[in-house]
């Protein structure tokens, strides 16, 4: 007797079980699907699109940045790439890379991160000394000095509530805004190889430091020009929208 | 205490059956991903032309899911400006260049590890799915999936990469190409996109047209 008395109670459990599951279902069946308007309408979570009142110049200087790019960055990447092993490229990618700490830093203290500032300045400390000037990222090693998202001075404007501007396109340089452009100039001024405060004193050497920087970042400035401009039914508002977004998503972060 | 142990029972089964569901999908959408690598990748698929493994990964993705969802999403407001016939005409040119980007950006290269993550459920009817592409040589790449969810199950309506939002940045070009031109003009346009990179690929287009 019992038993048929636990039985009949498992049995009524799990009758109402069911139940509230078919109903559950039934409920969330009826109610909870995105609507036509929701799915492909405007969202909440579409970004602002991009103030861009000089098109039309923009355009030209997109179209001789695109001729220069692919008659003249493209053959200068595949070369160096083709010449250098790619342990070489990537010591020396490093090392450019260890040199602009100033830019770094300066980003983060504008924008009050003082710990991001520590980190750099740990890291440039550590891949200058153990790394061999910086060729060697020894700071990887160490676990409180892992890479951390690159600040600049456009960030750090960005953080203090300046709006973008209207968008550029800056010859040769590419993709910019009026902020970021102000900001390109700021960094500049604290890069330790470049005009106007650069600690080389000899112009022939400030050059060949130039040149060599630009030939070494070719490559992965090529990648990202063919991967936005390919599949692209309009490559200059593809650039347009993805420099966009990827710049205000630095700045959130 | 009897009767707690009843409604803890009750809320056990209507807990099993909700659960499971959306942790299927990140598996659904490895499977997917896992699919299509393999007719690039695997030995089965190494006599087909670019043009079959290109089909057979339309074959797969629509299977799983319906492009037309990210497709019309793109479009936003500008899909209504076009006529029966050109939705049609520009939905298969998308979806055959969404393939073609997705073969051509990974032959010849290894096969890339996929990680799908957990499910992000940021509301009942929307869900992220976050998944890390690496490659052997270093290379990773960290992609979100958001799905919504439709009487046709959850879909896919936008892939954000490196943070670029794909949807977000289809939708500029299409507002921008509509601000000055048509629906036919946009045809054209995806016509010669497709085209051009058939002639650089040197496949000889005059049989498919």
């Amino acid at each position: 007797m019992y038993l048929s008395n636990y039985k009949s109670r498992l049995l009524r459990y799990c009758l109402c079980g069911l139940a509230v599951i078919v109903s559950a279902s039934a409920l969330q069946a009826e109610d909870d699907f995105l609507s036509e308007e929701e799915l492909y309408g405007d969202f909440e979570d579409t970004p602002a699109s991009v103030n861009d009142p000089l098109e039309s110049i923009n355009r030209v200087t997109f179209k001789f940045n695109d001729f220069m790019y692919m008659n003249v960055v493209k053959h200068v990447a595949n070369g160096y790439q083709k010449v250098t092993p790619n342990s070489v490229e990537r010591g020396v990618s490093n090392f450019f890379n260890n040199l602009s700490y100033p830019v770094r830093l300066v980003g983060n203290l504008l924008q009050g991160r003082m710990k991001g500032a520590w980190v750099e300045t740990e890291r440039f400390a550590v891949n200058t000394t153990l790394g061999v000037v910086g060729v060697w990222p020894a700071a990887d090693r160490f676990e409180r000095m892992q890479p951390i998202p690159s600040e600049d001075m456009g960030q750090a404007f960005g953080a203090w509530g300046i709006v973008e501007g209207p968008y550029l396109v800056l010859p040769l340089l590419g993709p910019s805004n009026v902020r970021d452009l102000f900001g390109y100039v700021g960094d500049r001024a604290v890069n330790p190889l470049k005009k106007p405060y650069s600690v080389i004193e000899d112009s022939k050497v400030q050059t060949a430091f130039g040149v060599t920087e630009f030939v070494t970042k070719s490559p992965t400035l090529m990648r990202i020009y063919t991967q936005m401009k390919e599949g692209a039914v309009d490559p200059y508002s593809s650039m347009k929208n993805g420099y966009s977004q990827k710049r205000r998503s630095m700045i959130e972060e | 205490m009897k009767f707690l142990s009843k409604i803890a029972y009750l809320a056990l089964f209507a807990l099993a059956a909700v659960l499971p569901a959306q942790a299927n999908e990140s598996a659904k959408l490895a499977a997917t991903m896992e699919a299509a690598l393999d007719v690039v990748y695997l030995d089965d698929y190494q006599d087909y032309t670019s043009d079959q493994r290109q089909a057979a990964v339309r074959q797969i993705l629509e299977g799983s899911y319906d492009l037309e969802v990210i497709i019309r999403r793109a479009m936003a407001r500008n899909w209504n400006l076009l006529s029966k016939e050109e939705q049609t005409q520009i939905r298969d040119l998308i979806d055959r260049l969404i393939v073609k980007s997705f073969v051509e950006g990974i032959e010849g290269k290894a096969r890339p590890m996929v990680a799908c993550g957990a499910v992000v459920e940021v509301t009942s009817k929307r869900m992220e799915i976050p998944v890390v592409i690496s490659f052997p040589g270093g290379k990773t790449y960290n992609v979100l999936y958001r799905f919504g969810r439709l009487r046709t199950g959850w879909q896919i309506y936008d892939i954000v990469a490196e943070d670029i939002s794909i949807v977000s940045n289809y939708r500029q070009q299409f507002d921008d190409h509509f601000r000055k031109q048509s629906g036919a003009q946009l045809i054209e346009k995806l016509e010669k996109l497709l085209l051009q990179e058939e002639k650089e690929e040197g496949i000889d287009v005059s049989i498919k047209l």
